[in-house]
Parts: structure tokens; sequence; C-alpha cells
């Protein structure tokens, strides 16, 4: 599926901000089954420098600084991408969990992800939710689908009841929040069972409810997870929010142990005051796009 | 004296002295416990009068050695050398390929739930310079001969600073010790290191990064000062510094200079509040961008620490066969307290009488560019029962023939001149002392309202002009806030004044600023000024806190002592041009504010203020000497307002900051001090003539533009130092999920 992706990301200052430095994941990563046809990101007021790097993760990151007096920072991403993420292997022939996790730690790739981190870490509670999923000798590819699922019926999706720092453990809690609390939950299971598992932010697509027209710039970032089935499968992604297997319906954007490594834009800023955020995020298919653009409406969409 | 016992470190497992201790022997038998002990006392005098913040607490140095032979040195030497080798190409390998974490020498436990794996700093090439420029180790001599290692340092790398100071500062107190014997000297391996830094930086400022003293992160800030003066470099805090245009820049008062190689004394795991989160203050946010652009080097790179766990010691004899294909030669392995004793100077008080204890060896290695080079000697610690330690210097005894007298002494050359003179002084420090001058004169002024209201509180009689004095007081203390404002008022008894000046306890808080800011300046002052500064300031808050009253001539005599010092022991250069600055502005408004007071009346009652005003600007005695004591407006105004000789006069402050303004090519606020000088010239010529602004009125708009001065130059010299602040990062990722839903379902169906 090919998609054309915008995500603007505007700050507004009640006063002005004398110098900016900003760290940003906002540049789509390339990754199997994925392919990045183009992606640009243009930056209003235009940065007096602007470093372009791949992290750790080669998630793709840019360093910006802003040296002259500005009252608002506008940064919007273009991109066209085509998503295709590789099948999911049969559950039930799978490998057994204990295998993949004693794989994960000789594989470069997955190793560290099976480690805590600050906010996918497990507990006791924790670990206790994720062992009812994986009974020994469970093939992983069974157990993870029975906890996602079971994430999707305990939780309940609230907006406003967590923030970016809320961790697994407080999720598993307060049983709501948003995707990155499924996401973070759904991690540190993973992890409580020694079994590799990182997070994903990016874009889902969506479909206007029944009787509605697509509304432009309504869509938003989301966030899933990757988890490790062994050398032979690699990674597959799970969305515990919609409890469904990732195949290409959404776009990566970068991935890392939790939300901190991926966080989308950082700033330290000398002044600005108060400020407001609005977010704009439009992910069409391409080949659908002629059909639909009659019907577009122009919306905000804070968050 | 047989009250000297021997012990491991002097004497071998078969009895004998070690030949190096011969010396250090002969002096101690000859010089006896007692005068060990003295001489002790001598070195912690020595270290605080030479140190920078004269903070070293006292029993902190030993002035007995331990001295190594060159052939037990160059044994250490080579392992050292392996070894920094060693941690360095596995540090790089852990930021950069990864090789061995992928064919399973390092286990992934080792790397990546190990908080100090910084992977901001692993982007897929090396850094511009070594990750690993400088390491410490410590090392322990074993009961069956040979030595072991226990620690590895290679993060920021405590002591070093201690390590080569300590030497000059036993070399003075314990000079028998130093005739008799050949060292090998640490200089040269000290300036190859320092034209090694000062090259990578091309002449540009190295600086060492630590944290503010009196943090709590901050580890040791005299070792940072020390060593920052041993090798020529600035000691810098991250509030001095700032990433613009890709470098890491020093804000002076000249504007910014970059800095391109700094040495890290403080944690690498908040240093970019950008990238890392936290305190925006407590790093330099961009600094980890600078270091992957190759636009800034550091010693040592942050994340470099990770190899310090012991379980990096554990791979080191594999991986020194397959990267250098040696074998390891030193071995690594907890003390588990098989330290050697080594001999105290005198008895000390915190190791319960004891004259011996175990004994931990760091030697230091940098990187020159060439290969690793060891500090001929290091710093010795033998731990007290307390859990104190005491830092000695390592010796290393040359055997051959001295070709020349190498032994330290305190007139050992000075370190070659470094780039500091060149530097403008640094925001921050200039902003200290311009509040350091300030405070001090706030001090004194409440001190010398105090000294003129004390007597007169007590009086109590009903006269006229006491009546009016009073009601004057008054209304000056509660200016100087030193009663609440609303006793200010005109029919405040004596009594009632009094112990309200007794309950604000006003000169205890100044005291405490001054003190405060003393130590944010000290680096900018010489250890004995810092010295006679500090005791001064300490006599006169024992004082305080005993009793405000009788502290008065107390709080005056350290006014004067600071005073003093500024006058005759600064030099005239950068930071004195601000303290001056801090101080006049502070005594012209001081001056203005209470003379507008004391001068608020018609002109035939204003006998007791004038009388008053003559007596705070203590000049009483010039004034009788000149005016036969009689008190009449014209020649009153004219001494405290116009007078261009009387220090304390109105005139001769505005002149003081016009000088100092135009030294620091500040044009338009010199004009305005300038303007400030005529018009205190033209208040004292003569009383106002009717239909013209009253004194007290002009004497208020003067104090104003005071002010507005003092506004203008924070502004032109300190707004480099803005605090920044992070941005929330509130962009949740997160879906409108019922409509979502309600669209997948209805997808699905």
């Amino acid at each position: 599926m090919k998609y054309r992706l915008t995500h603007r990301t505007l700050y507004h200052y009640a006063h002005h901000v004398g110098i900016g430095l900003h760290f940003m994941h906002l540049l789509p990563r390339a990754r199997p089954g994925q392919l990045v046809h183009a992606a640009t990101l243009v930056i209003l007021p235009k940065p007096a420098d602007r470093v372009d790097e791949q992290d750790h993760f080669g998630n793709r990151t840019s360093l910006i600084a802003q040296m002259s007096a500005h009252k608002s920072l506008d940064v919007v991403l273009h991109a066209e991408i085509e998503v295709s993420l590789p099948r999911a292997p049969e559950p039930e022939a799978s490998m057994a969990w204990e295998e993949t996790s004693k794989a994960a730690f000789r594989a470069p790739e997955a190793a560290e992800f099976r480690y805590p981190s600050a906010l996918a870490s497990p507990d006791e509670a924790i670990a206790l939710y994720a062992a009812q999923h994986f009974p020994p000798g469970q093939p992983i590819m069974v157990g993870l689908l029975s906890l996602m699922a079971g994430i999707h019926a305990d939780m309940a999706y609230r907006p406003g009841v967590t923030a970016v720092s809320t961790t697994a453990i407080e999720a598993l809690k307060t049983r709501a929040g948003v995707c990155q609390d499924y996401a973070h939950l759904m991690i540190a299971c993973l992890r409580a069972l020694d079994l590799p598992a990182r997070y994903v932010s990016g874009y889902l697509r969506t479909y206007p409810p029944p009787g509605e027209t697509a509304r432009r710039g309504a869509d938003q970032s989301h966030a899933w997870i990757g988890a490790w089935l062994g050398p032979h499968d690699g990674w597959v992604d799970f969305d515990p929010t919609n409890n469904l297997v990732v195949h290409d319906e959404h776009v990566t954007l970068a991935w890392g142990r939790d939300f901190g490594d991926v966080s989308p834009l950082r700033g330290v800023i000398l002044g600005g005051g108060r400020h407001s955020l609005t977010v704009e995020v439009d992910l069409q298919p391409i080949n659908e796009e002629e059909s639909r653009d009659a019907a577009y409406v122009s919306g905000d969409s804070g968050i | 004296m047989d009250d000297i016992l021997p012990c491991d470190e002097m004497i071998d497992h078969a009895g004998h002295i070690r030949a190096p201790w011969r010396p250090v022997l002969d002096v101690m038998m000859s010089l006896g416990t007692a005068e060990l002990g003295a001489r002790k006392a001598a070195l912690d005098r020595q270290a605080r009068f030479n140190a920078p913040f004269g903070a070293i607490a006292p029993g902190r140095y030993d002035p007995l050695p331990v001295p190594l032979t060159e052939f037990e040195f160059a044994g250490l030497e080579a392992s050292v050398r392996q070894r920094a080798t060693l941690l360095g190409a596995l540090v790089e390998d852990i930021y950069d390929r990864q090789t061995l974490l992928d064919d399973g020498t390092v286990s992934p436990d080792l790397v990546f739930p190990n908080p100090g794996f910084l992977r901001s700093l692993r982007n897929g090439s090396p850094l511009a310079s070594p990750r690993l420029g400088l390491y410490g180790v410590d090392v322990i001599r074993l009961p069956e001969g040979g030595f072991q290692i226990v620690a590895d340092h290679t993060g920021a790398v405590p002591g070093l600073g201690h390590a080569l100071a300590i030497r000059r500062f036993a070399a003075g107190v314990l000079p028998e010790l130093f005739r008799g014997v050949t060292l090998m000297s640490q200089r040269p391996a000290v300036d190859s290191w320092q034209d090694y830094l000062h090259g990578l930086a091309g002449y540009r400022p190295v600086a060492v990064l630590a944290s503010p003293p009196g943090t709590v992160a901050g580890g040791d800030p005299v070792d940072c000062a020390l060593l920052a003066r041993a090798i020529g470099a600035m000691l810098l805090e991250p509030g001095d510094l700032a990433v613009r245009g890709g470098l890491v820049q020093l804000k002076t008062l000249g504007g910014l200079v970059p800095v391109p190689v700094l040495i890290r004394r403080l944690t690498g795991q908040h240093i970019d509040p950008l990238e890392m989160g936290g305190k925006p203050g407590g790093g330099i946010s961009g600094l980890l961008g600078a270091l992957r652009a190759h636009r800034l080097i550091m010693l040592n790179a942050p994340g470099s620490a990770i190899v310090e766990a012991p379980g990096f010691a554990a791979l080191l004899p594999h991986l020194a066969r397959q990267i250098l294909g040696q074998e390891l030669m030193l071995g690594y392995g907890p003390a588990d307290g098989r330290e050697s004793r080594v001999p105290l100077a005198g008895i000390d008080r915190r190791a319960n009488g004891l004259d011996h204890a175990p004994l931990t060896m760091r030697l230091f290695a940098w990187h020159d560019g060439h290969g690793w080079q060891v500090l001929p000697g290091g710093l010795g610690f033998a731990r007290l029962p307390d859990g104190g330690m005491l830092m000695k210097d390592i010796w290393v005894m040359e055997a051959s023939e001295p070709r020349q007298i190498t032994g330290a002494r305190a007139a050992e050359p000075p370190p070659r001149s470094n780039s500091l003179a060149a530097i403008g002084l640094p925001s921050r420090v200039a902003d200290n002392l311009f509040w350091l001058g300030r405070a001090v004169e706030r001090l004194e002024w409440a001190a010398r309202l105090m000294m003129l209201a004390l007597p007169r509180l007590t009086s109590g009689t009903s006269l006229p002009r006491e009546a009016a004095e009073l009601g004057l007081l008054g209304r000056c203390l509660a200016h100087a806030k030193l009663i609440p404002r609303e006793l200010g008022g005109k029919f405040s008894s004596g009594r009632l004044l009094r112990s309200a000046l007794a309950r604000r306890r006003r000169l205890g808080s100044l005291a405490a600023e001054v003190a405060r800011l003393l130590t944010a300046s000290s680096e900018r002052l010489s250890p004995s000024m810092l010295a006679t500064v500090e005791s001064s300031l300490e006599t006169t808050r024992a004082a305080i806190a005993l009793d405000e009253e009788t502290a008065v001539p107390s709080v005056l005599g350290f006014a004067a002592c600071f005073a003093g010092i500024a006058a005759e022991n600064m030099s005239r250069g950068g930071g004195w041009l601000f303290l001056e600055m801090g101080r006049r502005l502070e005594r012209a408004e001081n001056a203005s504010e209470s003379l507008a007071i004391l001068l608020d009346g018609p002109e035939e009652r204003l006998q007791p203020g004038l009388g008053l005003g003559i007596a705070l600007a203590d000049s009483v005695l010039s004034y009788e000497l000149s005016y036969a004591g009689v008190i009449a407006p014209a020649p009153v105004l004219d001494m405290l307002i116009a007078d261009a000789s009387n220090p304390r006069g109105l005139y001769f402050q505005c002149a003081a900051l016009y000088d100092v303004l135009q030294r620091l090519d500040a044009v338009d606020d010199a004009l305005e001090a300038k303007r400030l000088m005529e018009e205190a010239r033209s208040m004292g010529a003569r009383l106002p003539l009717p239909g013209q602004d009253s004194l007290p009125l002009r004497l208020t708009v003067l104090a104003d533009r005071l002010r507005g001065l003092s506004d203008q130059i924070e502004r032109r010299f300190f707004t480099l130092l803005p605090v920044a602040h992070q941005m929330d990062e509130d962009e949740q990722a997160s879906l409108d999920m019922p409509k979502v839903l309600a669209a997948w379902e209805s997808k699905r169906a």
C-alpha cells in the first residue's frame, strides 16, 4: 500500500523565543517491508543550523537550532511511503517462546530489547499478567495474539488519564490510557518473559466513520509494538490498541526501547512563555486520493 | 625512634627495608613522630593557602610519600599502558561497530541494561578523538609481592588535580625529604600532554568542565581547579557554555568564544538536557550533537565510564590475547583487605592513634596522540578507619645518578603561560563579583546605620532634636529593611525600634549572602586573599550570631578588610572592575536614598538630618576640621554630594563608575555616569531656589537613575546567561479511538 503522509507540528508561543534547540524524530525510517520514496521536513522559521543523522536504533533524527526571535515553530513532514510488512507466521508453526528468549540473547538485532527501560519495565504484577498467556511450550505467536487480545480487552481507551511519562506499571494499575500506554504495557509483559519487544511510533490509516466524509488532518500519531519471533521470523508488529497484527495500514516512523527513545520533538528554548501546540496528521493511500479529494474539509486536531 | 613501626609497603617479604624507603625512613627517624605531626599540620596550612577556593579541608594530605623504584614503576607503567589500550578499544567497539557484542565476547548483559551506555553517542562512527583519552587506575601491592588492579576510572577521572599539586605542597613542609633523592620528574609528561591538548584545541581554550561547587554531583571542586591550573586550562561550569553555530562556546563579557576541548569532570548521564532530559542548567544543550559532528573533543567522551564495570575487567585477559597478542600483565580483583600498610606522618587522630593505614595507589595515563603516557607518580590513598582518606604523593625514584636536580621544589618553574589572559572573563564570574561588591557594601551600610542608630535609640529624652533624629533614623532603617516598613513612621519610640532591629536579624542574612557570593567568586581571588577575607567574615558571622548589636564593629572591620584587600591585592583588570562597579553602585544608591530622607524638610529644620548625614558618611572629623563643627547646609551638602575627594560622597561614586565603565568600553553607560556626576555636582553647589525641584526629589530621581544604570549594566554584560527551559513533551501519541474503532468495525463488517 502506498501512502502520502503529511504531519504538521505547530507551536505558538506567548512571547518571543530567542533561541530554540530542537531534537526531532520526525523523518520516517525504512525497514523491511517499508520503502520511503520521499520524505522532507520543512521547518519555519528556517533554522540557522540543521543536522540530520541516524541514531543508535537506525532512526532518522534532526537536530535544529533557531537563533533569531520567533513566536511560532512550524515543522511539516511530507512523505511518500510504501508499506507491506511481511505476513506473520502461522501461530501454531512459530517457535516455542522459551526458545525465542534463548535465541534472542545472542541475536544482535534483538538482544537489546529484552531489557527493561524507563517506561517499559516489568514488575511482579506485570510478570503475573504476562505469564497467563505464555504457558510452557506455547508457540510464541499464539502467546502474542493472546496477550494482545487480553490487553485490548482489559484496558480502556481513555485520553487524558495518562501522560507521556506514564510507565507500563502505572498503566496496568490504571487499566486505561492511550496507544502509548497499551504499547508500553505489552512491551513490559514480553520483557518480563525475557522476550525482546520494541516500541514503534508511526501512523495508522483511518477510515471515516460510516456516513461521514474524511477530514484532512484528522489522523494522528500512533504507537504499537514490535516483537521478535526468532531468527527465522524476525520482527512482527502488533497493535494492542486495535488488537491487530500490523501489515500494510501502519506507517512506521521510528522505534526504540520505549517512547523516550523516539520522542517526536524535544526542545530547550530561551523565552517563549506559555505555548500552544497543534498537530495535524494526514495519511492517504495514493491511489484513492483523487476520489476523496473533493470531500476534504480542513480540520485541526489538538490533543 | 622506635615508635615507628615497620609495615608492608616499606618492608619487603624478606623483612628488608625496600630501597626507596631508606631516605624516607631516615627523615622519619630523625624528625620523630611529634615533629612529623607538626609537619603534617603545616602541610594542611600550605595546601589551604595554595589551593583554589581555599577549600581544602584539613587532614586530606599526608606529607610522607609512597616511594616506588624505577623498576617497579616501569612494570606498572607497561601494565597501565596495556590496560588503557584495551579499555580504549573496548569503549570504541561498544560505541561503534559492536563486533565484540556480535561475536559474543561481550555479553549483552554488560552493555544494554547498563545506564552508562549512552545510546545518543552511538551513531555508527568514531568521534573526533578517542573516547578514552584520560585514564586512572587503582592498584594495590599484594602481600605475596607484585601488584593488582582494583578499579578502573574511564569516565570523569578523579584525583589528577591533587596528584599534580601535592608534591609542590609537600616540598615546602618536608624539605629534608627532597634533599637526598632524585625523583623522576612529572613535568615532561604533563608538558607534552598540555601541548597536545592545546594543539587539539587549535590554541583556543581548553577547559575543565566541573559541576558548580556545592552541588551534590559536584565531586571535588578543588581537584578540578588544581587540574585546570596544572595544565593551563580554564575551569568552567555547564552554565558558562552554550552550543551556538554547532560549536560549544564560552559566554564571556566580550561575547562568545569557542572552547574546542573539554576535560569532563561531571557525569555524562545528564550532560545534554536537549537529548537526555533533565534541567537545562545541569548540562549543555546540544553538546552531544557537537561531539557527533566532530566539533568538540571531550576527555573522556560521555558514556566511556561504562567499561568501569567489573564485568569488563574479566574480559581483558581474553581481549589482550585477541587484540594485542599479549598476556594481560596485571590481574584484577577486589582488594579484600589485602592492601599493603603505609606509614602516616605522625599519629592521626582519625586513625585511632594508628601510625599506618592500608594503601591504594591511583596511577594516571593520558593519550597524547601517539600513545598512552603514564604519569611517573600518582596519588596514594591511605584509608582511615573512619572511612576518610589521606592523600599521599607517589614517588618514582630514579636509580641512576641524578642528571640534574629534579626533586620538586617550591620554586619549580611555573607552567608555561596559558591562554587565560587572552580570554574575556566568563560572564558568570563577572556577575558574581558584581553582586559580591554590592552585598559587601549593603552589609557595611546596614552596620553603619545601626552604629548611628543604636546609641540614639537608648537615650530616651524628649528633646525635639532627638525626636527628630529618631524619626529620620526610623525611616532610614525601614528603607534599608533593617526594621519592618510600618515602624519607619515618625513617631515610633526608640525602644520599639531597637527591639524590632534585634528581631529582624538583618546583619545575619546579609552576611550569609556575602558568604555565598564569596564562595561563588572564589576562583578569582587568590588563596591568601580568600583566606584573609574568609577568616574575617567567619569571625564577623560568629559575632553576629551571638548578638547583632555588639557585632557592628566587627562587621565594619570585615568591610574594611574586604575593601583593603580589593584595593591593595587585586589587579585592576576584569574581575576587579565588576567588584568595583557593584560597590560603587550600591554605595551611591544608599547614599542618595538616605540623603533624600535626611534632607526631607524645610531648610530651617534640616540640622538633625545634616548631622546624621555627616555621621553616616563617616565624615564628622573632616567636617569639624574644615568647618569648625558649625553645621550649615551649604558646606554639608558640598561634602556629602559634590566633593570629589570624599570617598563616601555621591560624586565620588559616580566618578568611579564613570572610570570603570570607560575602561570596559561601555560608552553609553559611561555617558550616563558622567551625567550623574554633573547632577551630583550641581546638587551640592547650592540649595534649590524656590520653584526648582527640591533636593530630596532630585536625590530620589538620582537613585532611580542609578538603578536604571545598574539594569543597563546587567543587560550589557550578563544577559548571555538567561535560563533555558525544556519544552514539554506533550505530543502524546494517541488516536481518537471511538471514531477509529467504529471505522474499523464498519470496515470489517
